[in-house]
């Protein structure tokens, strides 16, 4: 068991520094931001495919960095968790698969339709991640956990390999710097700004 | 490690190395129950597809730690030629298997679909049916689910008269 | 009646307690030498297979309960053969089909078929063999018994497996015991196809209750006591050659037994699968790799005008109408098309010191026993290759090398191994269907009638290359056969036309898939001859029936086109955003034509309903011809829709299902209708002739749909690119 454990790290350790080196800057730790620039550091992260992807707007959810269909026509199905004989849980179970390359988290299912985030403007999935008729009810305190605890939302920055081995890009914002931002914005009242 | 289930009703216990083990290699390779097969490893074509507490599972893709305490149940514990499964039964009227390979996977999805529906639709069908048959035994296939769920729910209709 | 009896000195006796085999050591099959090929080739659109004049040879034993034990030297890989050929032997040993067992031979049972199983032709190959052997076993039995009650034969009555004599019964079980010495009789008179009990009859696959519960039937399956699991390393990229590896890493992982170090591969040998699979990572190779060969340098590698031309079928003169003429010229091409069985292949291997025995699926026994001893250094007749069921074969196993390695490795550890491909290595290590560029010429007269029609293929080997025809062949043969077949004109009424081979030789390797060359020289040839009927305003089936020459094919091509005409009521017209397309083809004798119904709706190519007639000749089982016919229908269906590999840095990718699409089951057609004609009296081939027309047929109704003649299969792909 533990050599698997430590290939798997290595692997993390290698292509963290890749990614973080080749594509995005590594954000310094950061409490001091306005509240704009906490905003769109939460939704850098809400538009990135690791978060989109299980958000879509015709209830296919999507797969890999170029948001392709998910294969083999797999759809929204039954409170979001899929079909009858072919569940989430069919492929996807509590955690990444490292054999298999299916990512796993907590109660992976799409997010509800009402959710749904794909081609929508920054504002309009922030209205409808604040709005209770379509967030599930859920107040300002109730977003904040769920963004900041909720493991299949925290899964985004563990995202694991895919099937041929490699890793799966993160979000370009740190999970630190992303909770850091969550709470910046909610506690400043959560406004969306005029849009640029 | 111990790890402990119940599978086709027996009680069992494995000893494994890695925890994250695929259940698959387990129940082939250790149980030598090999009538869930490897197909591709990567939850993409349904072979190993097996049940856990009654729903439908890839055991390619699944450790076996999470099989603790689960119930299990595989082709071999579906049915017999004694007492077959209805899918199985009607898969035997439909004649459906060329190869044979894929044709496990295939009923143990259909199971799992008539357990919670036994009357799909075509839609339902398709939505839920998503493993891969290289001979192409799907027209045949479409067949059998129909008159497997004909025979479950005579099945259910027999269960509720009597109870 | 049957004019090529079995003569006595080919038959072998052996008895055991209790039991009586039949060994033919005939040259039934395949006997036509390479020479006889060509003339017949040349002389008609017929594919025959060529063999190594090797015979398959058939073994019999009955078994003290009476059951009767058929080793077949063909494998069964889902084609129904197993049922067929029970079906075949019931038939003259007058028994239930459900007393015989039919079960693979091993190779040392000495039983093996020299060519393979494949190219749909154990039916008909074994249609006369193997009643001939089952009517003298049962002659053999038969004199025995009369001489064992000290009567004569004509007094005894047989059936189900027993002879009766007035109150007195003897199974055929009793009959062997204490039989040393048998006397072999001539062949007797086969039963005339009218009196046939069994043949023709929808009898249920012999293996439905194997495949239907589990049974562990296939080499995957195959365990031994001791037994370890291998994994050997395969190049990613396309012209890879082993030259080293490094492995210290690998030997210290948990449970690694020992790596092996070979000459052409490494492989690591370790207590369970996943284990050898987590060590195989830490082993790093060093190949020799060549160009970083990407798909549009193979397109143009594949162009017809590069390479060998061979003409491979040639009428009147093309040349002369086309130069003086003007000429409709169309373009085709087919991708790359990987095999994907759902089984990897694998082996489990266990070579000891004076033996070695290889449970594999296999569709060639006889060259992989004979690679296997060479490798090993071993007597052909030390090796025992055990066949299992296939998990599909569609050509895919027609050369099985790598039960080299796990019995290298076998012999390193001196304990029985297991080895087998992962999914990406059996994607990218593919022996795959090559693609191909059409050009295709025709000239059409005054009153909308071809005067002249070329098809120009070019391919990548299918058959050329393969261990089953050896290089010596090739100068003989010039043309590919497997990459030419379905490739010939069928429309023997045109005056002047002509098929060319040009020969491409590809930087990976490419063999037979499912119908050779049928997919995609049907896929050319019938879209073109839509395009034709369309410029004439010509009904499309008529327009064919109007090319097709008044001779025993032709008839019984025309009559495979009527009768799918009329079944499915064919209308060139667009009803209800639906379109019919029409296409017909001739694989190795068996004509078959089909017509799709077909709409498109938020793009997707949807097929609704496929209406198929064909014309195997004598049919053995109804119901699993009609099972080719369904799975070959909804197998071309996927890669004229879907199937498509790429060439990308030097590596063949995808190397998953789902990237690889396939049609599932939203996709098959909810309704296929098939219709057998008989035009003759011995079965011909029918596992692949279905799988012709489909792709041509629905690139030929979406041309009605949408005015868009597509020119390049997947064509879903293409059909908004």
């Amino acid at each position: 068991m533990l050599f698997i454990g430590l290939i798997a790290s290595v692997i993390f350790m290698e292509s963290n520094e890749v990614a973080s080196m080749k594509k995005y800057k590594p954000l310094e730790r950061d409490s001091n931001i306005t509240t704009e620039k906490a905003y769109d550091q939460v939704m850098q992260v809400l538009m990135h495919p690791r978060c989109m992807n299980c958000h879509p707007t015709d209830n296919v959810p999507k797969q890999g960095d170029e948001r392709h269909p998910h294969y083999f026509d797999m759809a929204r199905g039954e409170n979001d968790k899929g079909f009858s004989a072919t569940k989430c849980a069919a492929c996807h179970q509590e955690e990444n698969n490292d054999y298999s390359g299916v990512p796993g988290a907590s109660h992976w299912a799409l997010a509800p339709a009402s959710m749904g985030w794909q081609g929508l403007s920054k504002t309009e999935i922030a209205k409808r991640l604040l709005n209770p008729s379509t967030n599930g009810g859920k107040s300002h305190e109730e977003l904040v956990e769920h963004m900041t605890e909720d493991e299949l939302v925290l899964w985004a920055w563990d995202p694991g390999i895919d099937a041929n081995g490699q890793p799966r890009e993160v979000p370009p914002v740190s999970e630190e710097n992303f909770k850091i931002a969550v709470k910046k914005w909610f506690d400043e009242g959560a406004i969306i700004p005029s849009e640029k | 490690m111990e790890i402990s289930f119940q599978i086709n009703g027996e009680n069992r216990s494995v000893q494994v190395e890695d925890e994250n083990t695929p259940l698959l290699w387990v129940v082939r390779d250790v149980l030598d129950l090999k009538g869930t097969k490897f197909g591709c490893g990567k939850a993409a074509c349904g072979a190993c597809t097996l049940h856990v507490d009654g729903e439908a599972v890839r055991s390619c893709s699944y450790a076996v730690k999470f099989a603790k305490g689960k119930n299990i149940v595989t082709i071999e514990g579906l049915g017999t030629p004694e007492r077959p499964h209805p899918v199985q039964q009607a898969w035997v009227e439909e004649i459906v298997p060329q190869c044979g390979y894929c044709q496990p996977g295939f009923m143990m999805a259909t199971a799992a679909l008539l357990s919670k529906n036994d009357h799909p639709t075509d839609e339902e069908i398709d939505a839920n049916i998503i493993n891969v048959c290289r001979c192409a035994t799907y027209y045949r296939m479409r067949k059998a689910i129909h008159r497997a769920a004909e025979l479950t729910r005579e099945t259910n209709l027999q269960s509720t008269e009597n109870s | 009646m049957a004019k090529k009896r079995v003569s006595r000195r080919k038959f072998l006796v052996r008895g055991a307690l209790g039991t009586v085999g039949v060994l033919a050591l005939g040259t039934y099959v395949f006997r036509g030498s390479i020479r006889r090929v060509i003339a017949k080739k040349l002389n008609s659109a017929d594919a025959p297979y060529m063999g190594d004049t090797s015979t398959p040879l058939i073994w019999f034993e009955i078994t003290d309960d009476n059951q009767i034990i058929l080793y077949s030297p063909k494998v069964e890989m889902g084609q129904g053969t197993f049922t067929g050929l029970a079906q075949l032997a019931a038939e003259e040993l007058e028994v239930d089909v459900s007393q015989i067992k039919v079960v693979h031979a091993p190779s040392a049972t000495g039983n093996m078929d020299g060519f393979a199983t494949g190219g749909s032709t154990s039916i008909s190959a074994l249609w006369v063999p193997l009643r001939e052997l089952a009517a003298t076993m049962r002659e053999m039995l038969l004199i025995k018994a009369a001489e064992k009650w000290k009567v004569d034969r004509d007094k005894i009555r047989f059936s189900e497996g027993s002879f009766y004599l007035g109150e007195n019964t003897m199974t055929f079980a009793e009959v062997t015991n204490g039989v040393s010495e048998w006397e072999i009789p001539d062949t007797p008179e086969l039963k005339p196809t009218s009196e046939m009990k069994w043949v023709g009859k929808p009898v249920p696959r012999v293996d439905l209750k194997d495949k239907v519960f589990g049974a562990p039937i296939f080499g995957m399956d195959a365990s031994l006591p001791n037994m370890l699991f291998g994994s050997v390393v395969r190049p990613s990229k396309i012209g890879s050659t082993f030259k080293n590896a490094t492995f210290s890493e690998a030997e210290k992982m948990p449970g690694v037994i020992k790596i092996v170090l070979e000459k052409d591969f490494v492989g690591v040998v370790a207590k369970s699968y996943q284990e050898a699979e987590n060590a195989k990572l830490a082993i790093e190779v060093e190949w020799e790799t060549g160009e970083d060969w990407n798909t549009s340098a193979i397109k143009s590698m594949l162009t017809v005008g590069k390479g060998k031309p061979f003409t491979i079928q040639k009428e009147g003169d093309v040349e002369d109408v086309f130069e003086s003429t003007e000429v409709i010229v169309s373009e085709y091409w087919s991708p790359i098309g990987a095999h994907a069985q759902l089984e990897p292949n694998g082996a489990l291997a266990h070579v000891e010191e004076d033996k070695a025995t290889i449970y594999m699926s296999t569709q060639v026994v006889k060259i992989t026993r004979d690679e296997i001893a060479d490798r090993l250094g071993k007597d052909k007749n030390q090796v025992n290759i055990v066949p299992t069921f296939l998990g599909g074969g569609f050509g895919r196993r027609l050369h099985t090398p790598n039960g080299i390695q796990a019995a290298l490795m076998s012999k390193a550890v001196g304990r029985p191994v297991k080895c087998f491909f992962s999914r990406k290595e059996e994607f990218q290590n593919d022996t795959f269907r090559p693609p191909t560029h059409h050009v295709l010429k025709a000239r059409l007269n005054d009153i909308g009638a071809i005067e002249a029609f070329e098809h120009n293929v070019s391919s990548g080997d299918v058959a050329f290359g393969s261990p089953m025809v050896p290089s010596i062949a090739e100068p003989i043969l010039g043309a590919d056969l497997g990459a030419w077949r379905g490739g010939m004109v069928q429309y023997g009424a045109i005056p002047n036309y002509q098929a060319v081979s040009w020969r491409i030789k590809l930087p990976f390797a490419t063999s037979w898939w499912r119908s050779l060359g049928l997919l995609a020289n049907t896929f050319a040839i019938e879209s073109f001859m839509d395009e034709l009927a369309v410029k004439t305003g010509k009904d499309p089936a008529q327009f064919r029936l109007e090319h097709i020459q008044k001779d025993d094919r032709g008839d019984r091509l025309s009559s495979v086109i009527k009768a799918v005409v009329e079944k499915s009521n064919y209308k060139d017209a667009v009803v209800k955003e639906r379109a019919m397309g029409f296409a017909a083809s001739t694989d190795a004798s068996t004509p078959c034509a089909q017509v799709v119904e077909v709409s498109i709706t938020d793009e997707e190519i949807k097929v609704h309903k496929v209406f198929c007639a064909m014309d195997p000749g004598l049919v053995v089982n109804p119901d699993q011809v009609r099972a080719q016919c369904e799975g070959a229908i909804i197998m071309g269906m996927s890669a004229a829709l879907f199937e498509k590999m790429e060439v990308e840095k030097g590596e063949l990718t995808p190397t998953i299902y789902g990237p690889y699409q396939m049609a599932l089951m939203k996709h098959a057609p909810k309704e296929i209708d098939i219709t057998l004609l008989q035009g003759s009296e011995t079965p011909g081939a029918v596992g692949e002739p279905p799988l012709g027309p489909i792709g041509a047929a629905i690139a030929n109704a979406v041309f009605r749909l949408t005015g868009k003649r597509l020119r390049e299969m997947p064509l879903q792909h293409y059909l908004n690119s």
